[in-house]
């Protein structure tokens, strides 16, 4: 990988974690609602997956952290400015930080029914591929939401109709409080593209190059008109199932905080010179003040009226 | 004016769609080289192609979901489910995707999807033989058309198809074979607008579909007994055009309504309700229902004719309630 790129990915990463973070201290006071499940652990994957397509391609997420959204840049007042119920937002106080929405950046959103969003791409690349747009449509979802008989309904039609869709499962190895071992029969999920008949690799979320790579040749092939292509990334959760889930389920806690990508990365920037350690100090501090900022723009917007309860059902 | 069958009617307004706007696809189980299981789909994939008229496998929830995805990326799809019953197997796509998906996104997305619903008991079993249009009016962000005739069979599934709000479009499977006029140059009906089928003063029937024709042959043997009775047809659900019920029981004073739904929670208990809330000094009579018991719907025949909705049961509460 390009070291800018390297750089970037880390830059987006470490701010990532700083507005989750922060955004979690603010939901302890009481300023955002306590539902954001926190991404930490998985930015970096999430960041190198989602370098590796067009600008303009879309995106539809998985509910575990905003890595998505800060890759294309959605604006982190609006993302907060949607869970304090303000004006400003992405989706004008209808879903939080679960349905922050910015089409212009192919952010295209969130099945709230975890698993409910395989059938919404499965018809994106159909209009994709019948209106030739040569867009590719990436799916992000976790180890839990690949359990969905939505899952197989999906990945099955859209290998048929060999649609430009990129299927990323994240597989953190937890359900909220379920390990996969006691949800899931096999070891990989990748493991089963063999049923649908196209490719499925396994990559470490710990190496960007790795998730990068892999998703450049699974956009290429979609691009190509060859079809669709699941991506497993190993990854570990940080945090716990929500902002302030204290996750006592978990024996593997302390071991996965050893393994924080986001600090090998960190360690590998500083490795290759690509920053020194106060650079490195003075980019978490820019972006500290970055999220600040944005809490000072959504704090200056104002309540958003009770009346758009009303608005945005039908055309 | 030509007379055509309700499942011709259904096939030109699919047929034209297709014509006019390239973005129209149909989808689903065998609408493609068979052209339906009910023919509704007949001769459309060789005059379109496949790329815009085809088949599915049997996974309703991706049918619908993808409904509402290809609708987002811009294309104006038209589903076949091919039971209504089938509204609850897709029911996250239904309810939460297709009524919802724009609404939590902060109306970023319009979502132009027909679901089409082919409904009514013909002796398939529970699973294949109900009326479910009562889910659909309950839950907010989806329009739902319940035509009766082959013009608003037509008239309906052309406006359904053009609309840029997701509609669940139920065709009575019982009435496939009927014929009616069409005028191919009548303003098309709009959504929320229902019709006086019969004029009278001395109760009011609500009724649609199936149920809508046994309502009138009620009127018909009631009329001889010298009992005129209003007969009105919804034509859609959602919106609902409940002034024209009101305007009518303002005259009568008396309302029943005809349904082939579950009784309990159904279409009526609504209809009834705002009565109760807006038209209660109207009211000389009880407010009635006729519907199916809340058992599930047998396939033998007998079962079937014992749950559903008679004229002589039509009949007889008139009677009962005008006396």
């Amino acid at each position: 990988m390009r070291n800018d790129l390297l750089a970037e990915i880390f830059r987006k990463s470490l701010l990532t974690r700083v507005f989750e973070d922060r955004f979690v201290r603010l939901a302890m006071e009481g300023v955002v609602p306590p539902l954001l499940h926190p991404g930490a652990g998985q930015e970096v994957s999430q960041i190198a997956a989602i370098a590796a397509l067009e600008d303009d391609d879309p995106v539809l997420y998985a509910h575990r952290g905003v890595g998505y959204m800060v890759a294309r840049g959605v604006s982190l007042g609006a993302m907060l400015a949607d869970c304090a119920g303000r004006a400003g937002g992405t989706n004008n106080g209808k879903g939080g930080i679960m349905h922050v929405v910015d089409t212009a950046k192919g952010i295209f959103g969130e099945s709230g029914t975890l698993g409910g969003g395989f059938v919404i791409s499965v018809g994106m690349g159909m209009a994709a591929k019948k209106k030739r747009t040569g867009r590719v449509v990436t799916h992000f979802f976790g180890d839990g939401g690949s359990n969905r008989g939505t899952f197989h309904e999906s990945l099955n039609w859209a290998a048929v109709q060999k649609l430009p869709c990129v299927y990323i499962c994240e597989n953190n190895g937890w359900a909220v409080s379920v390990p996969v071992s006691d949800s899931t029969a096999v070891e990989n999920i990748a493991d089963r593209a063999q049923g649908y008949g196209i490719p499925g690799v396994v990559v470490d979320g710990t190496d960007p190059d790795a998730v990068l790579d892999a998703v450049r040749v699974a956009a290429e092939r979609a691009r190509r008109g060859e079809g669709p292509s699941l991506i497993e990334i190993k990854v570990v959760r940080l945090r716990g199932h929500y902002a302030t889930d204290p996750q006592d389920y978990r024996p593997d806690a302390a071991e996965a905080a050893r393994n924080d990508p986001l600090e090998t990365l960190r360690a590998r920037i500083i490795s290759l010179g690509l920053m020194s350690e106060a650079e490195v100090a003075s980019l978490q501090a820019a972006c500290e003040a970055e999220v600040e900022e944005a809490i000072v723009e959504m704090q200056a917007q104002p309540v958003l009226s009770a009346e758009a309860a009303f608005e945005d059902l039908l055309v | 004016m030509r007379e055509i069958t309700y499942s011709k009617a259904l096939n030109e307004a699919l047929d034209e769609a297709l014509a006019e706007d390239e973005d129209v696809i149909v989808y689903g189980c065998d609408v493609g080289r068979w052209g339906g299981i009910f023919n509704i789909t007949a001769g459309l994939q060789a005059k379109y192609g496949v790329d815009r008229v085809f088949d599915s496998p049997i996974s309703e929830n991706v049918l619908v979901g993808a409904g509402v995805g290809a609708a987002v990326g811009g294309l104006r799809p038209v589903v076949e489910l091919q039971f209504a019953d089938f509204l609850l197997t897709a029911g996250d796509e239904v309810f939460f995707k297709a009524g919802m998906w724009r609404f939590m996104h902060g109306g970023a997305f319009k979502v132009p999807l027909v679901v089409r619903l082919p409904s009514g008991a013909t002796g398939a079993g529970p699973e294949h033989s109900t009326c479910p249009e009562a889910y659909v009016m309950h839950s907010p962000g989806l329009l739902c058309c319940v035509p009766s005739t082959p013009a608003d069979a037509k008239g309906l599934l052309k406006l359904a198809i053009r609309s840029d709000n997701p509609v669940m479009f139920f065709e009575h499977r019982r009435l496939y074979q009927t014929r009616g006029p069409i005028d191919d140059e009548a303003p098309t009906v709009p959504f929320g607008q229902a019709v006086v089928r019969r004029e009278g003063r001395r109760a009011t029937i609500v009724a649609w579909q199936l149920m809508l024709n046994r309502a009138l042959k009620a009127a018909d043997i009631l009329a001889a007994e010298g009992l005129e009775v209003e007969v009105i047809d919804p034509r859609t659900l959602a919106p609902f055009d409940f002034e024209t019920i009101l305007t009518s029981v303002k005259k009568t004073g008396a309302c029943l309504v005809v349904e082939e739904g579950y009784r309990r929670l159904g279409v009526g208990a609504e209809i009834g309700a705002r009565l109760f809330e807006e038209a209660l000094p109207y009211l000389d009579r009880p407010f009635r229902r006729l519907a199916i018991p809340d058992v599930p719907i047998g396939s033998a025949p007998a079962l079937v004719s014992r749950i559903l909705p008679s004229e002589e049961e039509i009949v007889a509460t008139v009677r009962e309630m005008t006396r």
